[in-house]
């Protein structure tokens, strides 16, 4: 987007720089042509004053020739001389001058014109000279280029007119090419200004839209922020909640630990013969009271049936530990022999407590005592 | 200021999971494995709360309890122990002579909320 306007934007004040080349390029152009139209307005000018200087010169020469014929005066003759001298000059300077444009011809013919009058002015001086003012008249009157003047007169207006039609025609031209450039240029300011006025609206909204990124771009650093600091705060609560939990375990597994050993301390200082009994009357635990009493080894007892180390009563009902496990009972100083690992044995007395799990009984514990017969009744 | 609170007890274990729990509800915690350390410590920093056994090493919790009594007759004493049997008959005879028993399988939580109903908030 940013990149967009921008190639967008320096492509619009190159434009605008083409514009002010062209409208620059179309100014000199113009200036140049009106240069050139002074130039050739100067020239113009000339030729109608060389042309009028001819037609002066012929007139001139014509007044001071008719003096001439009617005096005699050699003043005369070299005044109409002087004159009609002056005209070459000028006759081969315009040649010069318009020999490229179109009316040259006017001033060939002109050439040709005034050399007739020329040699019908020697007709008339030589008539003069010979027979007097009369034959001069008469010479006048008769030769075909006694209107010659007139021709030249007229000639010379023509090329006049025509000269100063084409001064008006390039008057308006120059008008016409004015106002074009004054169009050329105002439309060149105009669309320039436009497309800077464009420039500016590509320039504002580029900006506004910067604006809206950057305000959107703060909002969104806050969201974050306000999320990251939520988070944190998760997770601060989530860890303190798992050191919670660490510490409750812990405090649970030493205390677990502290109550095992303690009741194991417990059990194990006890004088009498506990064991710990499944419900198949297989021995799982023993008490050191046991190992200490009978000499068998732990390992000579554990999963062995209780049968090897104690005897119930043949005459005594049928498997009464299997009985109340079963019915959940406890039995209480009941009689039964100890069996020794060395084959002697000795009377004692039992207690039986049903081991429950959740309630169901799965096995039970005997403690055993010693019996050294019936105390004597209390006195 | 922080609340200032004296556990005494042998094992170590023990004091330090105290310590720690305790200090991560914004108390002051102060341990002692003796009774004879424990009794230097609260000359020093007089507790808002003692915390102890009653079957020390180097003693008897009971004497402690009495001598506490004697020296610090406002400070509660709090009673965590262990391996009782008969728990309703022991609780009897000994919350006569402690402010509150707990044995040592209540947990953390309960020792908290037990804690901070006998002295209050730690600040």
């Amino acid at each position: 987007m940013k990149e967009n306007i921008e190639k967008r934007v320096l492509g619009l004040f190159f434009l605008m720089l083409l514009i002010i080349c062209g409208v620059a390029w179309a100014a000199v152009k113009n200036i140049k042509a009106s240069i050139n139209k002074t130039d050739w307005v100067n020239h113009t000018h000339q030729v109608i004053l060389d042309a009028n200087a001819i037609a002066g010169d012929v007139h001139k020469g014509d007044a001071c020739m008719s003096a001439y014929l009617l005096t005699g005066d050699k003043r005369d003759q070299e005044n109409y001389r002087i004159a009609y001298r002056a005209i070459e000059p000028t006759l081969e300077q315009v040649l010069r001058e318009t020999s490229q444009e179109a009316y040259h011809k006017d001033f060939t013919t002109l050439t040709n014109l005034i050399g007739q009058h020329i040699n019908f002015t020697r007709t008339l001086v030589q008539a003069r000279e010979a027979g007097g003012v009369e034959a001069a008249r008469q010479v006048a009157q008769s030769h075909p280029d006694g209107e010659s003047t007139t021709e030249i007169d007229r000639l010379i207006r023509r090329i006049n007119d025509n000269q100063e039609s084409l001064l008006r025609e390039r008057d308006q031209q120059a008008v016409l090419q004015a106002h074009n450039t004054k169009i050329v240029v105002l439309t060149g300011i105009v669309v320039n200004f436009i497309l800077l006025a464009f420039c500016f609206g590509l320039i504002r909204d580029d900006l506004k839209s910067r604006r809206i990124a950057a305000t959107a771009l703060e909002d969104a650093n806050a969201q974050l922020e306000a999320k990251v600091k939520e988070r944190t705060a998760e997770l601060i609560k989530s860890n303190q909640a798992l050191k919670k939990e660490n510490l409750e375990r812990r405090w649970s597994y030493q205390a677990l630990d502290h109550q095992f050993r303690y009741n194991q301390l417990i059990v194990n200082s006890i004088s009498e013969l506990v064991f710990v009994i499944s419900k198949g009357h297989n021995i799982s635990r023993i008490n050191p009271a046991v190992t200490h009493f009978t000499q068998w080894q732990p390992q000579e007892l554990i999963a062995q049936s209780l049968d090897r180390v104690l005897q119930l009563p043949q005459d005594g009902p049928a498997d009464p530990i299997g009985s109340a496990l079963n019915e959940g009972r406890e039995l209480q100083e009941r009689p039964a022999v100890v069996l020794f690992k060395n084959g002697a044995s000795a009377p004692v007395r039992f207690n039986l407590v049903p081991l429950r799990d959740d309630n169901k009984v799965v096995g039970g514990v005997l403690t055993v005592r010693p019996w050294h017969g019936d105390p004597p009744p209390p006195a | 200021m922080k609340k200032h609170i004296l556990s005494v007890d042998d094992e170590q274990d023990i004091r330090e999971l105290l310590q720690e729990s305790l200090g991560m509800q914004g108390y002051r915690v102060s341990t002692a494995a003796t009774p004879e350390e424990a009794r230097k410590t609260a000359k020093a920093d007089r507790p808002d709360l003692i915390i102890l056994d009653f079957q020390i090493e180097e003693s008897d919790g009971f004497i402690l309890i009495d001598e506490f009594r004697r020296l610090y007759p406002a400070v509660p004493l709090m009673l965590l122990t262990g391996a009782v049997f008969g728990k309703g008959a022991v609780r009897e005879a000994i919350e006569k002579k402690v402010a509150s028993y707990l044995d040592k399988t209540a947990s953390l939580s309960d020792i908290v909320s037990e804690v901070r109903r006998l002295i209050g908030e730690p600040e």
